[in-house]
């Protein structure tokens, strides 16, 4: 058979790789300073965009889009030529591909500590950085597509399986997830409300984690782990059937994040019963990683890269189990809104994401550069550090989290809340907090030693930009295959047939949300929000006070008890989006604004709080945001506001948006003359009048009549 | 199942050296090789029974009804269970509290607690006031006897922000921070205390 030769260009790959160790520095620094946030709530100071509000969406964003993203483009960039045996089909639209990511990145970096946000988690990006990531994203596609279709392999390996079925997905998600209609240039509201968003939202968010921090990197690992270990596969089998599995089931699995809520029971049950269905298939990716390394565990002993393999994988596996136990419903009602998701969340970032980017840097790092890897010692140091620094991140928080869940619900004898104050609880944890900062701050030590590693090997050698290799060309298909080795023959359908499993389990959750009205009951009492409480809503979430406080009340007679009435689906159906929240840092603020409740304050006690919470509460950890008290509201979008509002739905009057200004004002002026009465100086037109009065209205519509 | 490949004869497989397991012959991609190995039978098996937990699960809900995944019904379960244990209880209860200042050392200091934790967010810890009224001065809004202050924070006087503390502390914990107020804070002088509110005593 005639040999044909070509070349791999190795550029984008290092491109990518370099990008990836700064963003990965640069997220876990802010990650490193929310953690510090936490325990030193002044830190931020005056300074609105170093809030925890603003940077906490930051850090989450840098590490999976930046950190994560960028390092599977690299394994990508370098593993796809050389598994099919051709270059990429084209380098501009992979350097399009680069510099667009970055752009985005930057463009996050930006918006984020400004503001700008659209309030959903992992999906906080405004609408025209949203533009910009899907066409960049089908520049990305369209360029694996036609290194596909111009490859010399006849069959492709599962590595890129799920390269594919990453890319196909993560379109579908991101695009749904983000329709939305903007106000102005740098603002929107989504087309979707309250608990239709809630749910919209996390079947992208737990597919974000599927397909973005999950089957990418499964493909990562495909790749590396046998090219390190010089082993096989374990199995071919267990690849077709947990791939398949996996990105099934993986997509019914979101309204595991909605447990309790105001999600209809059906719902929520597929949300159990998928993520339980998906340890098997879950772990049939870990056995195929570990057991790969059979024959090799001598080298495992010696080698940082397979260690940090091994550490990657053995998390996954855990994280993996975990998840579906905390879908169960009887966990999920202690653990959720605690830090012990958290604690989860960072044993799959931390270990799997990380260990993975870290390893196969390792690895690809002296292979591109023609040279050793500089020091094995310091990359073993590196190891041990970011290993002992993860578990002092997360055994801390998983002690947080039971802690503060038995508290929550623990009554006295006679029948009271015994811990009726929220504060007692979060003082009870924050040496927790001071624990996970430390090992936030080892394992950032670690990633340090890492890049003075990648550093100094670069510089020890020389960049092969060309790397030569040759290949028959593609041979015809053998007959008699069986069927899914016919489809590994057919890229694309394989893709297609991808995209047809991964859209059964959204349409069936996602669509009769919409179509059976018996799953969002209508509450007539329920109204729409005025102006002034609109505007203080885009204010709470602009101040990302969502990532501390849920608005979500759990059928718990603990929850009920301390906050009102559990939240029902109808009362959200004018949140635009839904403020849920995912995290209780502080307390749930569903129903703030309803007098008869014991969380209710007065106007004057909201706007101390805000400027200065530790002047009511020294050992409070809520931020200041004494900003607030001084910029001017911005009305100039509020009529257009109203007008998309009207758009989406929402019965305000017939050309409401010319009066809605006026409107604002008035109401402005009545709570401002309040807190003037109560000795606080303070100006009619200031945002944080805004703020209280959205504050006030919380809940409050279906408590009128009591 | 249609993957078991019925396609592969002997002479398509090699053998691993060091597991002596069958690799599959042209299974290559940039030197990595497959083994023909099948799917661990307890792993195959967990995932039998996971789906199995699926199915029984979802037969309790649309089919059985159980209260257990019906949420509105598991939320009354829970409720009325307490509420039968709080009747059950109420009949050693209904003896009537007397509102009487406490001057012991451990009611003063259990009212301390009390204040620190829960009134503090309002009337400071050095009870100076802020949000809420001074509690240390002279000068009340609502009167100034031991009933006043327990009926205050009994029913709170809720058009001023004021809220009643019947529903989260309990009879004796109301009369210890009362007491407390009227004993220890009245008569000292906190860092930063608020102008005078009401009626001079």
């Amino acid at each position: 058979m005639e040999l044909q030769k070509f070349t791999y260009d190795n550029k984008l790959t290092k491109l990518f790789m370099l990008v990836t160790i700064l963003w990965g520095v640069v997220g876990m620094l802010v990650g490193l300073t929310v953690a510090f946030e936490l325990i030193f709530p002044g830190m931020s100071g005056e300074i609105s965009w170093l809030s925890f509000g603003r940077l906490r969406p930051l850090h989450t964003n840098a590490v999976i889009f930046a950190f994560v993203g960028n390092g599977f483009f690299a394994a990508i960039y370098y593993s796809m030529p050389r598994l099919l045996k051709t270059p990429m089909f084209s380098k501009a639209l992979g350097l399009i591909h680069f510099w667009g990511w970055q752009l985005i990145i930057v463009a996050a970096a930006i918006s984020y500590p400004l503001g700008l946000t659209q309030g959903k988690e992992y999906a906080e990006l405004i609408w025209p950085i949203d533009v910009l990531v899907v066409l960049i994203w089908v520049v990305f596609g369209l360029n694996m597509i036609l290194t596909l279709v111009k490859r010399r392999v006849k069959h492709i390996y599962v590595a890129i399986w799920f390269y594919m079925a990453t890319w196909v997905t993560i379109a579908v998600l991101y695009i749904v997830n983000n329709i939305q209609v903007p106000t102005s240039f740098l603002h929107s509201y989504p087309i979707y409300s309250g608990i239709q968003d809630a749910l919209v939202q996390w079947w992208y968010g737990h597919n974000a984690v599927a397909f973005f921090l999950t089957t990418p990197v499964l493909g990562m690992m495909y790749y590396f782990i046998p090219k390190a270990a010089n082993r096989p596969v374990y199995s071919y089998k267990l690849s077709i059937i947990h791939f398949w599995a996996l990105i099934f089931l993986y997509i019914w699995a979101g309204p595991h994040h909605l447990l309790y809520s105001a999600l209809p029971d059906w719902a929520q049950a597929l949300g159990v019963v998928f993520s339980v269905m998906l340890i098997a298939p879950s772990w049939g990716g870990m056995i195929n990683g570990l057991l790969t390394l059979r024959g090799a565990w001598d080298k495992v002993r010696e080698d940082p890269v397979l260690k940090m393999f091994v550490v990657g994988v053995t998390a996954y596996g855990m994280s993996t189990f975990e998840g579906p136990m905390l879908s169960l419903k009887s966990v999920n009602a202690l653990s959720h809104f605690t830090d012990w998701t958290i604690a989860h969340v960072h044993i799959g970032t931390l270990g799997w994401n990380s260990m993975m980017n870290f390893g196969m840097i390792y690895w690809m790092a002296p292979r591109l550069f023609k040279t050793k890897l500089w020091s094995v010692k310091l990359a073993n140091t590196h190891f041990w550090i970011a290993t002992l620094g993860m578990l002092f991140f997360s055994i801390p928080l998983y002690f947080a989290g039971f802690t503060q869940a038995l508290m929550w619900k623990e009554f006295t004898a006679e029948g009271y809340l015994a811990y009726p104050n929220f504060l007692e609880t979060v003082t009870q944890i924050l040496p927790m907090y001071s624990l996970r900062a430390f090992g936030g701050s080892l394992y950032f030590i670690g990633a340090l030693l890492f890049v003075v590693n990648i550093w100094k090997t670069m510089t020890a050698g020389k960049f092969a930009r060309y790397e030569d290799d040759e290949a028959p060309a593609k041979p015809a298909a053998k007959p008699g295959e069986g069927w899914h080795r016919k489809l590994e023959g057919r890229p694309l359908q394989l893709t297609v047939a991808a995209l047809v499993v991964i859209l059964i389990g959204g349409i069936v959750e996602i669509v009769p949300m919409y179509l059976v009205k018996s799953n969002v009951p209508t509450i007539s009492a329920v109204k729409p929000y005025t102006p002034l409480e609109l505007e203080g809503r885009d204010i709470y979430i602009r101040e990302g006070c969502y990532l501390c406080h849920s608005q979500m009340i759990r059928p718990f007679r603990s929850e009920v008890v301390r906050y009102g009435d559990y939240t029902k689906a109808g009362e959200t159906v004018y949140d635009f989006p839904f403020q849920f929240g995912s995290k209780r840092t502080g307390p749930d603020l569903a129903r703030e604004g309803v007098k008869s409740l014991p969380n209710y304050k007065p106007d004057s006690w909201h706007y101390t709080h805000l400027v200065d919470p530790q002047q009511l509460n020294p050992e409070s950890i809520m931020p200041p945001h004494p900003w607030l008290a001084e910029s001017e509201l911005d009305v100039t979008n509020t009529p257009s506001k109203i007008d998309v509002m009207t758009y989406l739905g929402v019965p305000y009057p017939e050309g409401y948006a010319d009066q809605a200004v006026a409107d604002l004002q008035a109401q402005a002026a009545i709570i401002a003359q309040g807190l003037r009465d109560a000795g606080i100086e303070v100006e009619d037109n200031s945002e944080i009048i805004a703020l209280i009065a959205y504050l006030q209205r919380l809940g409050t519509d279906v408590y009128k009549d009591k | 199942m249609a993957i078991e490949n019925k396609n592969l004869h002997n002479e398509d497989y090699e053998y691993d050296t060091l597991t002596n397991e069958r690799l599959i012959k042209d299974h290559d991609y940039d030197g990595i090789r497959e083994l023909d190995n099948d799917l661990p039978p307890w792993w195959k098996w967990l995932f039998y029974l996971t789906i199995i937990f699926a199915v029984v699960y979802l037969i309790r809900l649309f089919v059985v009804h159980s209260d257990d995944l019906i949420q509105d019904r598991e939320f009354a379960n829970e409720m009325s269970g307490y509420e039968q244990e709080a009747t059950a209880k109420g009949g050693s209860t209904a003896t009537a509290f007397e509102v009487k200042l406490l001057t012991d050392d451990a009611s003063l200091a259990a009212g301390k607690e009390t204040f620190v934790k829960i009134c503090a967010a309002c009337h400071l810890v050095d009870g100076g006031g802020l949000v809420g009224p001074n509690m240390t001065d002279n000068y009340w809004i609502h009167g100034n006897t031991v009933e006043d202050l327990y009926n205050t924070s009994t029913n709170g006087v809720i058009e001023k922000g004021m809220l009643p503390y019947k529903d989260q502390l309990s009879d004796q914990k109301r009369l210890e921070v009362v007491s407390y107020i009227l004993v220890k804070l009245q008569g000292t002088t906190p860092a930063n205390p608020k102008a005078p509110q009401g009626i001079a005593y």
